[in-house]
Formats: structure tokens, sequence, C-alpha cells
């Protein structure tokens, strides 16, 4: 074991040692974030429309006193918590868009132990998590030497692909020396990769000039069933490991009419960027066969489309969250993320995404989020930051 | 008061809460005057939405900006756990029986309204109801801001577009018809010129204590009603200020609910018209309130009683005068 090696375990000792002090402390200012979460969480923010909640994230960044709070081109906030050194910055993101559209009812209902309502846990209290950080940190009187940079991301999910984080981190000319992806579900997630991911839509048209009378002549709900089990007689490998997900269906609205338009919405993932070319062009070929088999219009559109990414699980930022999450009394458990992580490490710096606390109901609008585990998932962030600002997580 | 009167007040004390989202500035103010300010809210099985209230004005209103100095919850004998929940994020939680235990217990909103009096110390208290599923600080910076701001004025009300709740989601507007129907064909009978208040059976408003001390209060639903006759009738209505507070989401009450409502405001009402000299003489009122009911093809009467008892005004109950000067001295 090197002097250098033995220095960084002692500073992670110490580190580790303060984590119930966190827990409890945590515990006693939670109104702070709870409160952040529920005003956040009862704006309605679907991808592309986060204007309202993201105009309250730059209230809180002015009120809690961040340096720069910024709302960029893409809609992005952000601010700075200045360190003393400031030579490199440290990024904590969450992103501010929520599966729930302007519609949904956006109330929360507070229990003594939970909180639940629409969007709850993906990813109001991830977001809250981010503002309050300037006030934990000073209720923990905890100081960086590094910048801490603060970014409530927007369009991130669905057909946004990330536009949000990855239009703010080109843009970013400041050397960063890691970054934490904050996300509210679940307690024990630990991604340091980014999956290889393809979302995409099938649409299916029926012509005018359709024959109706024809052998197999059948409404769009029909051809998309087809369409669906031709899909699904697709070999996936097991290694490297693949999935594909049917995520969305759209067609008709009546009883008795066959609908002439429908629509699939799809996401195959994988360990492996040449199985998911391999089948974008599989599907590309099965939508074509299809569409001159039934004489309808099948057309496939690719929304969104990444590659793997990652740092390997021997990294130091990997290993220290590890043993950050073991000492707040958290399980890792290993989870490739399709979210910001991507953004993150496609951009070249190291990162992590850590979940905060357990989940019941996730995307259901009775989503639940439960109190008691939230100290710990708080103290395992704060904590993971002060390793990375101590250089702790660096190879 | 003439037609351009009514409009000066209206334009003069007409807010919104908007004019007030400087609440360190309201903060500063408040210190200069030396006020202390009291939050109450009734409840009788709240659970549900009671929570999320005492976490966002305490945090927002007690912690972030130190507008609020007492914060308390009292309760009518709530079965489910609305005093637990309202504990546990920080508020004051009281049964109502247990304030001035001498002058026994009634059970109506009015009566914890009126025995927050006694318990809270606050120079100015605010009133909020329970059931606002998208509380907000603006429910009650928006209401004390104008008594901080304004020494003459002494009881500022909420008014808002009230949204109800259906399981289908929203329906805009479509609430306060018992003020639609009741009350402002009444005001506008009697009172002309508080039909310039927009929203009279508002459950949110703020007041001083002076005026809150020398008021009778209805225990039942004409508590709102009796503030309004009461305070324009000693002050008229320069007293009065009121402010929008946008949107209020709260649960729908069936129209059988407001009938019974409407029985309640009616004797309020009455009695005073005929305190104040309005009417000369008014028979023995029924406390019965009569509808019907159709079950099986048949007409069935329901009869429920509805008295409108009323509490003295505080200052005359002696418990309370001891506890002032022992809490001036």
């Amino acid at each position: 074991m090197t002097i250098e090696t033995q220095t960084r375990d002692i500073a992670l000792e110490t580190l580790l040692k303060d984590i119930p002090r966190q827990i409890e402390n945590l515990r006693s200012v939670r109104e702070t974030f709870l409160t952040d979460a529920v005003l956040l969480g009862e704006i309605p923010s679907p991808t592309f429309g986060e204007e309202d909640r993201i105009r309250l994230v730059m209230d809180r960044f002015r009120e809690n006193g961040l340096e720069e709070p910024t709302l960029d081109e893409f809609g992005n906030a952000s601010g700075i918590i200045p360190g003393s050194s400031s030579e490199f910055a440290i990024l904590v993101t969450a992103h501010a868009d929520s599966v729930f559209s302007a519609e949904t009812r956006h109330v929360l209902e507070v229990g003594s132990g939970h909180i639940t309502g629409p969007g709850i846990a993906d990813n109001s209290i991830g977001l809250a998590a981010v503002v309050a950080l300037p006030k934990l940190l000073e209720h923990l009187n905890i100081k960086l030497k590094e910048d801490l940079i603060l970014l409530a991301n927007v369009k991130s999910l669905g057909r946004a692909n990330l536009e949000g984080a990855r239009g703010f981190l080109d843009t970013m000319r400041r050397p960063v020396k890691a970054g934490v992806c904050v996300e509210g579900a679940s307690q024990g997630r630990l991604s340091y990769s980014g999956l290889g991911a393809l979302r995409g839509e099938i649409t299916i048209n029926i012509p005018k000039d359709y024959d109706w009378s024809g052998f197999g002549a059948a409404g769009a709900i029909s051809h998309l069933n087809r369409l669906i089990n031709q899909l699904m007689e697709i070999p996936l490998p097991k290694e490297p490991k693949s999935k594909m997900t049917f995520g969305g269906l759209t067609a008709g609205s009546s009883f008795n009419t066959s609908p002439k338009t429908g629509r699939l919405r799809f996401e195959i993932t994988s360990e492996g960027d040449d199985v998911i070319d391999d089948l974008e062009t599989r599907l590309n070929e099965i939508c074509e066969q299809f569409s001159m088999e039934t004489g309808t219009e099948v057309r496939m559109e690719t929304v969104a489309k990444r590659q793997n990414c990652g740092i390997p699980f021997t990294h130091p930022l990997v290993k220290t969250t590890r043993a950050i999450m073991h000492e707040a009394g958290i399980t890792p458990k290993v989870d490739p993320s399709t979210g910001d992580l991507n953004a993150l490490i496609r951009a070249g710096h190291p990162g992590v995404t850590l979940g905060l606390t357990t989940v019941e109901n996730l995307r259901e609008e009775n989503e639940t989020i439960q109190l008691d585990p939230l100290y710990a998932g708080l103290a395992q962030l704060i904590t993971l930051l002060q390793a990375i600002d101590g250089g702790l997580c660096e190879e | 008061m003439s037609d351009e009167e009514k409009n000066s007040w209206l334009e003069k004390n007409t807010f919104h809460h908007g004019e007030f989202w400087d609440i360190l500035k309201l903060v500063e103010e408040k210190e200069k005057k030396g006020l202390k300010i009291s939050l109450c809210i009734p409840t009788l099985n709240e659970e549900k939405t009671i929570g999320k209230e005492v976490l966002i004005l305490r945090s927002e209103l007690m912690e972030r900006y130190p507008l609020i100095d007492e914060f308390a919850v009292i309760d009518s004998g709530s079965q489910d756990k609305t005093l637990e929940v309202a504990g546990n994020y920080g508020a004051d939680t009281y049964l109502a029986s247990d304030i001035l235990p001498e002058v026994g217990d009634k059970r109506g909103k009015g009566e914890n309204l009126w025995k927050a009096i006694h318990q809270l110390k606050g120079d100015i208290i605010c009133y909020v109801d329970a059931d606002i599923t998208n509380i907000h600080p603006r429910f009650v910076y928006g209401l004390v801001a104008p008594l901080i701001n304004r020494n003459e004025i002494q009881y500022v009300k909420a008014f808002y577009d009230r949204p109800l709740n259906y399981s289908s989601g929203l329906r805009p507007s479509g609430g306060g018809r018992v003020t639609e129907i009741l009350t402002r064909p009444l005001f506008s009978l009697f009172y002309p010129e508080l039909t310039n208040v927009i929203q009279p059976l508002s459950g949110e408003y703020a007041a001083r204590r002076e005026v809150l001390e020398i008021i009778p209060f209805p225990i039942g639903y004409g508590v709102e009603t009796s503030h309004l006759l009461d305070l324009y009738h000693k002050f008229g209505i320069e007293a009065f200020a009121q402010t929008d507070l946008d949107r209020r989401v709260h649960r729908n009450q069936t129209t059988t609910a407001l009938g019974k409502m409407s029985f309640g405001i009616l004797q309020t009402f009455i009695n005073r018209l005929h305190a104040q000299g309005k009417i000369d003489q008014i028979p023995d009122m029924e406390t019965f309130y009569r509808r019907f009911e159709v079950e099986d093809g048949a007409y069935r009467q329901i009869v429920q009683e509805v008295v409108e008892e009323e509490r003295p005004p505080m200052i005359e109950i002696e418990g309370y005068r001891t506890h002032r000067a022992s809490l001036s001295s």
C-alpha cells in the first residue's frame, strides 16, 4: 500500500465516520427539502414544458445565495456554490421534467412518514435535494474546496433524449472533477454506466385506397398486434444483455370503428452497441416487409439513440460510492442508466447516479416516497460530494 | 356610501398576493412595528391535507422567513391522525376542549377560532382552513401583509377562483354557491357596502386581536358572516381589506350540506338585522332545518337541528382577561 493510498483511506474513513451525524442532522432539517419537493412537485413539468417549475428553481437558487444563477438557452437552471479554491468544479444534477402531463392533477399528500403524488419520486424529491443543497451544506457546516455546480436539467425524458443536459455540458467550459446525477428512485441505485439505447416509434397508417375486402384486411390495431408479434419473435442475445420494451400503444377511440392509424413506442437497450445497430436494421426490415405484405404504410422513426458508455466498476469514484453506501446502511444495486448519466459520461466526465429513497408505485399517479430512508439517501450524496472534493474519487 | 366611494374602497383596499412577494420586507416591517403574528388552522379529521399545510407554511413562513411567530392547529376532536401528523411537522397542537375548560366545550369551527384568541399570543391572528389542497405561503402572507403595512386596516378577507375537486379532475368556478344565492342577495338588500367583499364566506382571513376579542363568535356556519356584520357595524367598510389569492382548490360540498349551511347563516344574519335595528321584530325562529328525500318513490322529510349558538366576545371572559394581563405583566 502506497503512502498516497493510505492517506486516501484515512481521509475516507474520517468522512464515513461522520455519516451517522449527518443522517441525524438531516432529519432535523427535513422541512427544508421536503417543502421544496412539494412546491416543485405541485408544478406540472412535462418534458418540453418545464418552464414553470424551472422558474421556482431559479427563485430558490437566488434565495439560497447561489452565485451566477442562470437560465440557459436550453431552459436549464444552474448556479454555483463557490468553493474555497475553485480550481475544478463538481456537478450535481437532477432532471426537472416528469412523465406526467400538465393535465394530471399535481396534488401531493404529505403523511407522517411518506409523500404521495405524481412525480414525487421521479424526480421532484431528487430535484429538491439539488435545490436545497446550499442550505443542507450550511446546516451541516460543510464547506467544499471546489465549486459545486447545481443543475436542474430539462428535456431529459422520452423524445427529448437528454437535450437539456447535453446542451449544458456541450457549452460548459470548466474542468469537472466528477458529476453526480440525483434521482428519487430508488435508494441503493448505483449507476456508473450509461446503457446503449434506441427509442423509436412505429406508425401504421391505413391508406385511403386500402382494399378492405382483401385477404387479411384489418384496422390499425389488428395490424399493430401482428407487427408486435413479429417483433417479439426477434431473438435477443443473452450476452451482451439486451432487452426490448414496448412502452406505449395508441390507436382508436371507439367501440365499433376500426382505426386507420396506430402507433407503437418501444425501447431497445443493450450492453452491445452492435446489437442495437443490428436490431435497428432488423426492425426497419420487418416494417418494410410488413408494409408491402399488408398494403399499409408502416414507418419507423428513431426518436433517440445512445451508445454504451461508462466508467469501470473499479474506478475510485465507484469504489468510494460503494463504501459510502455501505456505511450509510444502503445496499448498492448496480443499474445501468438510460438517463442524465449518459450525457455526463459522453461529455468526458466521470459520474454516477444515486437514488435517494424507497419508492412505491413509480410513475403512477399515487407514486409514493418513504421519508425515513431519505436521510441516509441524502447523507450518501453529501458524503460523496465531500469525497470527490477531497480527491478521493480520482484515478 | 356613494358608488364613487365604493370604487375607491375597492381600489384602495383590494390587493393581489403578488404585491407582497417580498416576504423579507414584510418581516422587516413587522419587526419594526413590534407585531407578533399567530397562525391558526382549525381542524376536524383533516389528516389528508394537514401535513402539507403545516410543512409548507411552517417551513416557508417560520424557518425561511420569520413572518409567523406561532403556528397552532386547534382540533375539534378528530378521529383520524390529524393531530399526530400536524405535530409531526412542528405545529403546536391543541384540543379545543382543553382551552378555557371553565366555559365548556361546544362543537364547531367557530369554537376553535374563538378559543384561538385565548390560546395564541399574536397581535394578528391569521386563520386558514385545513382542506386546501393547493396550499401555498401566499394564503398567509397575502392576508397578513395589509395588516402589517396599513394600521387602519383591521380585518383582511381572502378571495380567489374556486375550482372544485371532482374525481374526474377540476371543474373551474362554480364554487361559492351559498355566497351567490344567499349571502350576496342579503347583503345587497341590507348592507350594500359589504357587497364589495368579493368572497364574504371565505375561510381564510387575518385580523387584529383588538377587533377579534370584542366580537361574538357563532360556533357554526355563521362565523364568517357575523364577523363581517359586527365589524362593519362597529368600524365601517374602511376597516376591511381583501386579497386575491388566485386559485384555491378544495373539496366539493353537496347541495344538501350547503342547504344546512345556509340555514345556519340565515339565523346569524337575521339575529344581527334585529340587533342592529335593521328590522323591528322577529318571531322566535325555528332551529330545525327541513328537507326532503325520495326513497322508493315516496317523499320523506328529513329534519335536522341546526342551532347557531354563539360565544360572547372573548374580552368578556374573565379567564381571558386574567391570562392577557399575566402575559403583559
